[in-house]
């Protein structure tokens, strides 16, 4: 079975069926005898790095089960590749949770995307259950520690959106990432090229690939979208706290680290400070050891009278 | 936040009676739904619908879809004057757009969907269209035609991209659905291309073809 050993499975061997998804970049069908299955194909294979999904797919089989078992709570990660005649032209992944869709006036379901806990509730999606503060603050410690592990396994996230990330009150606060074919390792070219979501780019990134500190400065985005639920809030500008959300340890420690992601480039918080700041543990300054003295150099050690001789260039 | 307002501008002339506007008054809660509950979407843009026949009319003022519950319905009666539609629609964009800007909103190009099931039948119709395309909010406008409408005036009021339904095998009321579904796919494709702080700009997504339509070549006429 491909999904247990990451084999690549022939296009040929499946039947798509329910389109359920349509972006940019490709489609999303259910597989008639695959419940709980999804395929995602590309409308453009020929751009695919098959490559790159191999290394995202290998990520996986790596994990130990307990491990891969918490990735696939978490993610739509990429079960295997699928290709036809050679080409890769999609992947299978996981459905996201039940638990993590919404049910919308005319009966159709719908994903319970993050843009629902960035802004007061609307009559329009009134059946997406709104969390109360402390579940709020639950959900975005979720997240940066989702976002944590995914750095640890040297994975770079690039797009983080209002989009690509699930979320669910029940049974407990979680959340699960969408699109990880999106996610590339540190070094390696990604799948396809990705573009950031409006909203959602890091300003003072350098143009290129998406980093590491891209994916904090997203991460700073992130957090203080949830707890102010502001779609549109950024480092740099005023936190609105959402009232409840933090208690003074945690809110003076959020703050902090919000305000020093307005930084440079390649100088955002890391994933493991806003866990620090969000668990609400003190912190102990460390002062910075002095550099030892350098000793004096006597140059006249160095700088004798120097006998140049001559070199024959002929034998 | 930046604003694109999209205005669907519908013939309601007598000869829309029957499944022509049932296609358009069924198809607008999925165009509602697809909106409204996507708040992304909703955020960055504000919808109006304006009926016309011998006269035009503003059914659905300006508005963010998320805010309304009902729409009212689109009904058969009259001729067909494009005149009216032009010059309603020109001063709908100029009152929202200053509207919209004194609310603190920068606002995007106004973008028009045009639907007419015939030829104009009223005099002057052209002296609207170019006030309105000449306006200094002058609106993109993609023009849509069925039935009896002419090709030729189709692909005048269009000043972005023209489609006329002339495949006889899609009847008139699935063309009318194709319609509908490609406005609600150029709202929420624009929409997410544009940022709230404006950055970047945006790309008007709007689909090259429609099926059950051909797609008429500005350039050639």
């Amino acid at each position: 079975m491909t999904i247990d050993d990451g084999a690549d499975v022939p296009l040929g061997g499946l039947h798509p069926d329910r389109k359920i998804g349509d972006g940019g970049q490709g489609e999303v069908h259910t597989l008639t005898g695959l419940p709980g299955v999804l395929y995602k194909s590309y409308r453009e294979p020929r751009q695919v790095v098959g490559g790159a999904l191999t290394d995202l797919v290998a990520v996986r089989q790596a994990l130990a089960a307990p491990d891969r078992a918490v990735l696939d709570t978490a993610t739509a990660w990429p079960l295997c590749r699928v290709t036809d005649r050679g080409q890769v032209t999609g992947f299978l992944m996981y459905e996201a949770p039940a638990s993590m869709t919404w049910t919308a006036g005319d009966g159709s379901t719908r994903l319970t995307e993050l843009q629902y806990l960035l802004r007061p509730a609307k009559a329009a999606w009134k059946a997406v259950e709104q969390p109360a503060p402390t579940q709020r603050y639950v959900l975005a410690v979720a997240l940066v520690e989702l976002l944590d592990r995914l750095h640890a396994m040297g994975l770079i996230l690039g797009d983080l959106s209002q989009a690509n990330v699930l979320w669910t009150l029940r049974p407990a606060p979680a959340v699960f990432l969408l699109d990880c074919d999106g996610l590339r390792l540190a070094g390696r070219p990604p799948v396809l090229a990705q573009a950031d979501t409006p909203d959602w780019q890091d300003p003072k990134a350098p143009p290129g690939q998406a980093s590491v500190d891209g994916d904090r400065y997203k991460a700073a985005l992130a957090v203080g979208r949830i707890l102010c639920q502001d779609a549109y809030v950024r480092p740099g500008s005023h936190l609105d706290l959402v009232p409840g959300v933090l208690d003074d340890r945690r809110e003076h420690a959020v703050r902090r680290l919000h305000e020093e992601a307005d930084g440079a480039h390649g100088t955002r918080p890391h994933l493991g400070q806003w866990r620090i700041a969000l668990a609400g543990r003190e912190t102990i300054r460390l002062a910075a050891a002095e550099p030892a003295p350098r000793p004096q150099i006597d140059p006249a050690k160095f700088d004798g009278v120097r006998r140049r001789g001559n070199i024959s260039l002929r034998d | 936040m930046q604003i694109l307002p999209f205005y669907l501008v519908c013939d309601e002339s007598g000869s829309m009676n029957g499944d022509p506007l049932n296609s358009i008054n069924s198809a607008l809660p999925e165009l509602h739904k697809e909106i409204s509950t996507n708040p992304t979407v909703a955020d960055k843009t504000r919808f109006a619908l304006i009926g016309f026949s011998d006269t035009a009319t503003v059914l659905q003022p300006l508005v963010d879809l998320s805010d309304i519950d009902s729409l009212p319905a689109l009904a058969a009666g009259g001729l067909t004057a494009y005149g009216e539609a032009f010059r309603t629609l020109l001063r709908s964009i100029e009152t929202d757009v200053e509207a919209l800007k004194a609310q603190g909103h920068e606002v995007y190009r106004p973008v028009v969907f045009f639907l007419s099931d015939g030829g104009p039948t009223d005099e002057g119709w052209m002296d609207a269209h170019k006030d309105l395309t000449e306006a200094r909010y002058r609106p993109n406008i993609i023009a849509f035609g069925i039935g009896e409408a002419d090709r030729h005036t189709i692909g005048h009021v269009a000043n972005f991209r023209a489609f006329m339904q002339e495949d006889t095998s899609v009847s008139p009321a699935a063309a009318l659905r194709e319609f509908a579904a490609s406005l609600t796919r150029s709202i929420v494709r624009s929409a997410n291309s544009i940022a709230a702080d404006g950055g970047g700009g945006f790309n008007l997504a709007v689909d090259d073809t429609v099926p059950g339509f051909t797609t008429v070549s500005l350039d050639k006429l």
